[in-house]
């Protein structure tokens, strides 16, 4: 089994960094000439160059309300690091499924077909509402399951026709050349009957957040078989937040020190590339992992976590 | 008094000549040995460049020529402004990003937080025409079944709601189309600066949306007076509601050391438009008022590229050669920089300027029409006096 890695760049991670108006003053003491031209982008670039130099696969990044925008820092970010795969979290709120297929299609020829999709999980309703979004709870399903139809049927077939609750499209579809582009990879999220059902329907990956095996374990078990009658073939990815030294000792000192996600997998490089090795046993294939800060725990990750997954798991590190 | 000059990125490929008609850069035509981003390396193989890497070149070449930056228009079989504006934002230093885009078609919320992040980005380098579709068969294309007056309703309430959320952490709004409860840009976001907006639509529902939302208001180009009425008419509008409507054209030029060379280049252009062009030229389903305006212009048979001149320097057929507008510039360096004088006196505030090839022709009137500017006007005052 190919194993595909990916590090997670939160725009809301380390505010402060790279970001004029939050970081730290320097005494008068210290000659400053950081320009003003310098900004936070400078840092997710610096991210993604990092990601792509240790050997990830690809680069994560989470939906935020409350920092830069997803696919605006992919497309930033894609153009600036080579090679690695870009995978912006966005919510299906976002407006036309026509409009966002077009975009994936620009994205996609500029950069030899780079881009992944992944869908934000439902947010509550007052989130939503804020958000502008006044599709009914029990429609948000529905309106998932339409978009990605409308997207991917517009990109890969012309014409394309759709009448449903939330979309519209009389004779749509691309023509050449943004007909040629590759649909992004699609990767969904949840637990609930009906996101396994969807997930069959439509997603290339479905991701797990962090968990113990016997956990995921069913879970799998019934993608696979919802999967299967859909004559489709999904694989699984895991949403893993790692904290990694040389030792299990000065990881558990470290974790001490700081709030760690939930569900994060404290341990040395060799104890944690095992139970990440686990978690391929089961027919997890995509892990995206995670940790802060951002820069230098991706370099201690990709130097030190991936080579022993990687052997762990007999698989050489996926070509782009 | 300054004047705001803007380029355009072709974003449905390029062709090296104004004389050819297959786009040789970019891959909206079969690929040949002469074909570029992408192109093929010496052993026949792709190159690895793609279009987006020719965009770069153009953008690159206005920013240095003098132009403030592009537009980056909009169409089904375009490339798309907002993936192109936030990859060659880091290879640019002044160049500002015009999105062509139909509000309708993203989230208004979700929207202002993309923009705010591109201006984060690129040090305020976004602005926007905003277009509110051509309609007929396209408007459905793009899954739009909105009619006319309602999509201009809708564009008014879309500003309102994407303006609104930059100014506050707590805004809520109850239209016809969008809703917001307690909605807004976090602090660091809502501190960039909010979009220019350059508004286009020539139909009386386009114009009270202009009066209320638009920084420029931008016409194609147009016969003169004709243009000039339009421009009186929305800036004594705007006027009325007490603000002041800047206005804009947006005109493709043919520049040559000498006005023959101009209209040489423009007859070996028409000579080469195919059958199946002429064709293409004549009617497509739209209810666009300004389409409209340009289609009257129109002789119905233009047997030569004659035919299609309507006034000195002024060409009707530029459309044959590529998509867009009708009418166009066609004259010596002197003569094109005498019309857009022309145009700043009859009130425009801002142009946005095109010629094929992009990159080229981006340098050339950078180089021998901008620095002609001013001084026709200067001495059409001193005559005046």
């Amino acid at each position: 089994m190919t194993i595909r890695t990916y590090w997670q760049i939160d725009t809301a991670a380390e505010p402060q960094r790279a970001e004029p108006a939050l970081r730290p003053a320097l005494p008068g003491l210290v000659r400053d000439q950081r320009s003003s031209t310098q900004n936070r982008f400078d840092y997710y670039a610096q991210l993604a160059q990092a990601a792509a130099q240790t050997g990830f696969d690809g680069v994560f990044l989470p939906y935020r309300r409350d920092a830069d925008e997803s696919r605006i820092v992919a497309a930033i970010i894609a153009r600036a690091a080579p090679r690695i795969h870009v995978v912006p979290e966005f919510p299906a709120s976002v407006g036309s499924a026509v409009y966002a297929a077009k975009q994936a299609a620009t994205f996609q020829r500029s950069t030899h077909g780079r881009l992944g999709w992944a869908i934000a999980p439902d947010e509550d309703a007052p989130t939503r509402a804020a958000e502008g979004d006044y599709v009914d709870a029990d429609a948000l399903d529905g309106r998932l399951d339409e978009f990605l139809t409308v997207a991917r049927g517009v990109q890969t077939s012309r014409p394309f026709s759709f009448a449903g609750q939330h979309f519209e499209v009389d004779k749509g579809g691309f023509d050449a050349p943004l007909g040629r582009a590759s649909f992004p990879t699609v990767y969904l999220q949840g637990e609930s009957e009906e996101a396994l059902s969807l997930s069959a329907r439509h997603a290339d990956v479905h991701l797990f957040a962090a968990a113990p095996v016997e956990r995921l374990a069913p879970l799998i078990e019934q993608l696979d078989s919802l999967a299967v009658r859909a004559g489709r073939s999904v694989a699984f990815g895991l949403l893993q937040p790692v904290l990694v030294r040389d030792t299990q000792e000065e990881a558990g000192q470290e974790a001490a020190r700081q709030p760690i996600a939930r569900g994060t997998l404290v341990g040395s490089f060799d104890d944690v590339a095992e139970r990440l090795a686990r978690f391929s046993e089961l027919g997890i294939s995509h892990f995206v992992l995670s940790s802060s800060p951002s820069l230098e725990e991706g370099y201690r990750v990709g130097q030190h976590l991936l080579p022993r997954l990687h052997s762990l798991t007999g698989a050489h590190r996926a070509v782009a | 008094m300054s004047i705001d000059f803007y380029w355009r990125l072709p974003t449905h490929g390029c062709h090296s000549s104004i004389h050819r008609g297959s786009y040789d850069r970019g891959d909206w035509s079969p690929p040949g040995p002469h074909n570029i981003a992408p192109g093929f390396d010496r052993d026949h193989g792709e190159d690895g460049f793609t279009y987006i890497d020719h965009l770069a070149e153009i953008a690159k070449a206005a920013e240095s020529a003098g132009f403030l930056g592009g537009l980056i228009p909009s169409f089904p079989n375009t490339d798309d402004p907002w993936v192109i504006s936030p990859l060659l934002a880091r290879e640019t230093k002044s160049f500002r990003f015009m999105i062509a885009f139909q509000p309708g078609f993203g989230n208004p919320v979700h929207t202002a937080r993309m923009t705010a992040s591109l201006q984060r980005a690129t040090g305020g380098r976004t602005l926007f025409n905003i277009i509110t579709g051509g309609g007929g068969p396209a408007q459905l294309w793009w899954g739009d079944s909105f009619a006319h007056d309602d999509r201009y309703g809708r564009t008014s309430e879309w500003l309102d709601v994407f303006r609104g959320v930059w100014s506050g952490e707590d805004f809520s709004y109850k239209g016809r189309f969008y809703e917001v409860e307690r909605g807004g840009l976090p602090p660091l976001l809502r501190a960039e600066e909010f979009p220019e907006l350059w508004f286009s639509g020539s139909s009386e529902a386009a114009l009270q949306v202009a009066s209320k939302h638009a920084d420029y208001y931008l016409s194609w180009l147009e016969p003169f007076d004709q243009l000039s009425d339009k421009f009186a008419k929305v800036k004594e509008r705007t006027a009325a509601l007490g603000g002041e409507q800047k206005c804009a054209v947006r005109v493709d030029l043919v520049a040559r050391p000498t006005e023959e060379e101009a209209w040489r280049d423009i007859r070996l252009g028409f000579e080469n438009v195919t059958d199946q062009t002429r064709q293409q030229w004549r009617g497509q389903a739209t209810d666009s008022v300004g389409a409209a305006r340009q289609a009257a212009l129109r002789p119905s048979e233009a047997r030569h590229y004659e035919d299609l001149i309507v006034a000195p320097n002024l060409w009707g057929g530029f459309n044959l050669l590529r998509g867009g507008p009708a009418l166009g510039i066609v004259g010596s360096y002197e003569q094109c920089a005498a019309r857009l004088d022309d145009l700043i006196q009859r009130g425009a505030d801002g142009f946005i300027l095109a010629g094929t090839p992009h990159l080229e022709e981006a340098w050339r009137i950078g180089e021998e029409v901008l620095p002609l500017l001013g001084h026709d006007a200067s001495a059409l005052l001193q005559a005046a006096e």
